[in-house]
């Protein structure tokens, strides 16, 4: 453990003016369970998940959760962001509708009409292992390597659409990052829905982006193979644009780990916004992680690794901040802690899914084994603690 | 992590029974200070060089400063940001800080040492050194295409005496191979191999940390050959190579471009210098909470505990043997030059209570108490020691 880092938690940073005032969906990565923070970082709701994280949740606009769950007991094989259940909870955290994959992992896509799309893990054909193997510039004939595939699933279970990844891409050009063991091609971590029938699917290692015809399951157009370092994460945003999250590791042409949030022209593949750090390393996060953007153009940023969760503005400033300190749990992997986030989601307090539910912070006891402080106002004076004290940029 | 922006910074953890007693100096990148603190991270003193760093500063038994400094940036001498590590000179100042003597070394980077004669042993990228096209040619790894005017740089050693004159040359390219030591496969081909370390032992061959080929070689300075090899394909972009009182080679490992599918992590590794195995190492628990993509440093202590520098956090911490933390501080010097603002701490060095260069030096506090106030310890004080000024 690091001292340091294990003392600071909680909210550190809070601009009340400017934040998009909401609740926090935190999804730690191990736990079993998802919660839901307000703005000062205080617990109002919990689910259990039945599992650690399988790495992504969302509240629905019903006000159900839908997320991806992981039981490392039955787990045959250890991958980060691997899951075998997709479940629906509603608010008392019933199951109101699961879906078993035991190859699932990544992200999911719950669509409008009710379907959801889940990524999976399929067998690739040795001939194909052996274009990849080769053109990448591995040793052997790709033995173990295993593909991807995007399924779509209705309510009962029904695969609508199925798309596999190495029916329509191309070892010589889909090349895999050369420091990445030889395992997976092209390791999908996440797909949206495009207007006009098209998929953009997001590409782990071959570091790129690839926008699909839904119909046919042509690849329409590529990009981002030397730009891109590990991305994870894509959503679509109002304007067309993707977001999505550069983790930067395995980052080509630079001797430093850096992470970055980009928002992309998907059609020229011209980066239109770009949030990294400064001093590069203030900002990195090499596992599981996600962005969003929120309707008051902020961008909401969850830096896994580290258990961060911040909001900046369009400018690049930070306006909220909130390091995750739930308790700690048994250790799943040598890698997995209990800070470490998969995703951070906002839902503002018109939000459908928050509905009537009028939470307060009283509502919930805290969680069991955490001092969640509360926010001590200004002018208030308060100890020289080791935790987090906050800085009020308020005005 | 961002420890800095969340102001827990000064010193975090100490544990006096277990750490060891000393003064650490602290050598922060970007700036033109060096700083000495005491074992409860209060400023007993502050070096301001001339000249920003290209490297860290090194307390000698004299009690004089040795310091590599940054003469010419790259943008002057016409090269690209991949030559940004460049510094050039190398000079001695005294406790105050007046400079005694320093000495110019064309495209001298990183670390250097000075030899019982005074003279200067260093890396330095000289043209000498560039790689033949035949060689280039032959030199694994890197991405292509991205040579400098479509050359390598190789590295040399060079010895200059006090006068600045070069006695002795070592090149890369002559006593390297292409096939065994080459490039990670993700970095530019302007470089190699990138020499970010240099340690004269004790049998008088020189250690070497080659960053970009991901390796530490010994080289004996009679011939220059390459008498062992550690570390290939177990580190990576390792930095400051050290041989310990038993002989095995200290490394940290800070594994930016590591070949597996994990979180980052960094970790500090021991390896016996006849076997090469690693005979001991330290990893953060869990291992992402430690990493450092560039720079880093680690010392073994005369306690037989671990002083590392988790560079680019600005955390530098003592372990035991067993990997417990007994002393932890967070750099709080966040310089503002070059428009930087983090607390970026290239190297520190952590000197024994009763070291030489201490001796007759007053290292009061109180002589700092402006700045102890604003950047001493706040967040931890377990001995009352807080200064009363």
């Amino acid at each position: 453990m690091s001292v340091a880092r294990t003392t600071v938690k909680g909210l550190v940073t809070y601009d009340r003016y400017r934040a998009y005032h909401g609740s926090t969906l935190l999804v730690p990565e191990t736990g079993g369970m998802v919660w839901l923070v307000d703005m000062y970082g205080q617990f109002l709701h919990r689910w259990e998940i039945g599992g650690h994280s399988g790495g992504y949740a969302e509240l629905l606009p019903s006000g159900n959760l839908l997320c991806t769950t992981f039981k490392p007991e039955s787990a045959s094989r250890k991958l980060e962001g691997a899951s075998s259940r997709l479940v629906e909870l509603d608010w008392n955290g019933s199951v109101v509708w699961e879906y078993r994959d035991e190859r699932m992992h990544d992200g999911f896509l719950r669509t409008p009409s009710g379907t959801t799309l889940v990524i999976s893990e399929c067998p690739l054909p040795p001939e194909v292992a052996r274009r990849v193997a080769n053109a990448s510039g591995f040793a052997g004939e790709g033995d173990g390597m295993s593909g991807d595939m995007i399924r779509e699933i209705s309510r009962d279970h029904t695969v609508l659409w199925e798309w596999r990844a190495h029916d329509h891409l191309d070892p010589e050009i889909d090349l895999c990052c050369p420091l990445c063991p030889p395992e997976q091609w092209p390791h999908v971590t996440g797909c949206v829905e495009m207007p006009n029938g098209y998929i953009l699917v997001c590409f782990r290692a071959c570091d790129s982006i690839v926008t699909l015809e839904k119909k046919t399951g042509k690849v329409v157009r590529r990009w981002g193979h030397g730009q891109l370092a590990h991305p994870y994460g894509p959503r679509l945003l109002n304007n067309g644009n993707i977001l999505l999250f550069d983790s930067g590791y395995h980052r080509r042409g630079i001797d430093m780990a850096t992470s970055r949030v980009l928002e992309v022209e998907p059609n020229q593949g011209r980066i239109v916004w770009c949030y990294e750090e400064d001093a590069p390393q203030l900002f990195y996060s090499s596992t599981l992680s996600n962005c969003q953007r929120l309707p008051n153009g902020n961008t909401l940023i969850c830096e896994g690794s580290t258990g961060r969760v911040f909001e900046v503005s369009a400018k690049g400033e930070l306006i909220w901040e909130f390091v995750n300190h739930l308790p700690q749990v048994e250790e799943v992997a040598p890698f997995t802690s209990h800070r470490k986030l998969c995703a951070a989601l906002r839902y503002g307090f018109d939000y459908p899914g928050l509905g009537a539910r009028k939470r307060k912070p009283g509502d919930m006891q805290s969680a069991p084994g955490t001092d969640s402080e509360p926010y001590v106002k200004r002018g208030t004076s308060h100890q020289n603690s080791t935790s987090s004290s906050v800085r009020d940029s308020g005005y | 992590m961002n420890i800095a922006m969340t102001m827990n910074a000064g010193l975090t953890y100490h544990d006096p029974l277990k750490a060891d007693d000393g003064y650490t100096l602290i050598c922060p990148k970007y700036s033109r200070d060096m700083w000495l603190i005491d074992i409860c991270g209060r400023i007993v003193n502050r070096w301001t060089m001339p000249y920003l760093p290209a490297g860290h500063g090194i307390l000698m038994p004299s009690g004089n400063l040795l310091y590599g400094g940054q003469f010419k940036t790259h943008r002057e001498l016409g090269l690209p940001s991949e030559f940004s590590a460049l510094g050039g000179i190398v000079m001695e100042v005294d406790w105050s800080g007046k400079v005694q003597r320093s000495v110019e070394i064309p495209l001298q980077h990183h670390d250097f040492i000075l030899t019982d004669e005074g003279h200067i042993i260093c890396p330095a990228q000289q043209r000498e050194g560039m790689l033949p096209d035949e060689y280039a040619s032959r030199l694994v790894g890197g991405l292509p295409g991205t040579e400098f005017e479509g050359k390598v740089w190789g590295d040399t050693v060079v010895e200059v005496d006090s006068r600045g004159d070069v006695v002795w040359r070592w090149l890369a390219f002559e006593h390297l191979d292409p096939e065994i030591d080459f490039l990670c496969p993700l970095e530019t081909r302007a470089k190699w191999p990138v020499i970010n370390s240099i340690w004269l032992c004790r049998d008088g061959d020189l250690l070497l940390s080659l960053r970009v080929a991901s390796e530490v070689v010994k080289v004996d300075r009679h011939t220059g050959q390459v008498v062992a090899r550690y570390g290939k394909g177990e580190i990576f972009h390792q930095h400051d190579a050290r041989e310990l009182e038993n002989g095995n080679i200290l490394v940290f490992d800070n594994g930016n471009h590591r070949p597996q599918r994990g979180p980052s992590y960094s970790r500090v590794v021991e390896f016996d210098s006849v076997s090469g195995k690693i005979v001991w190492q330290y990893t953060g628990s869990p291992p992402s909470d430690f990493f450092s993509a560039v720079a880093g440093g680690s010392e073994r202590l005369q306690n037989g505990n671990t002083f590392i520098c988790e560079s680019l956090t600005g955390r530098l911490f003592e372990v035991t043997g067993d990997g417990e933390i007994v002393w932890e501080y967070v750099s709080p010097f966040q310089p503002r030059e070059l428009g930087k603002c983090t607390n970026f701490a290239w190297r520190a060095h952590r000197y024994p209570f009763n070291y030489d260069g201490f001796k007759g030096r007053d290292l009061n506090p109180g002589k700092f108490a402006w700045e102890n106030r604003i950047l001493g310890s706040y967040g931890f004080d377990p001995c009352g020691c807080r200064p009363k000024c």
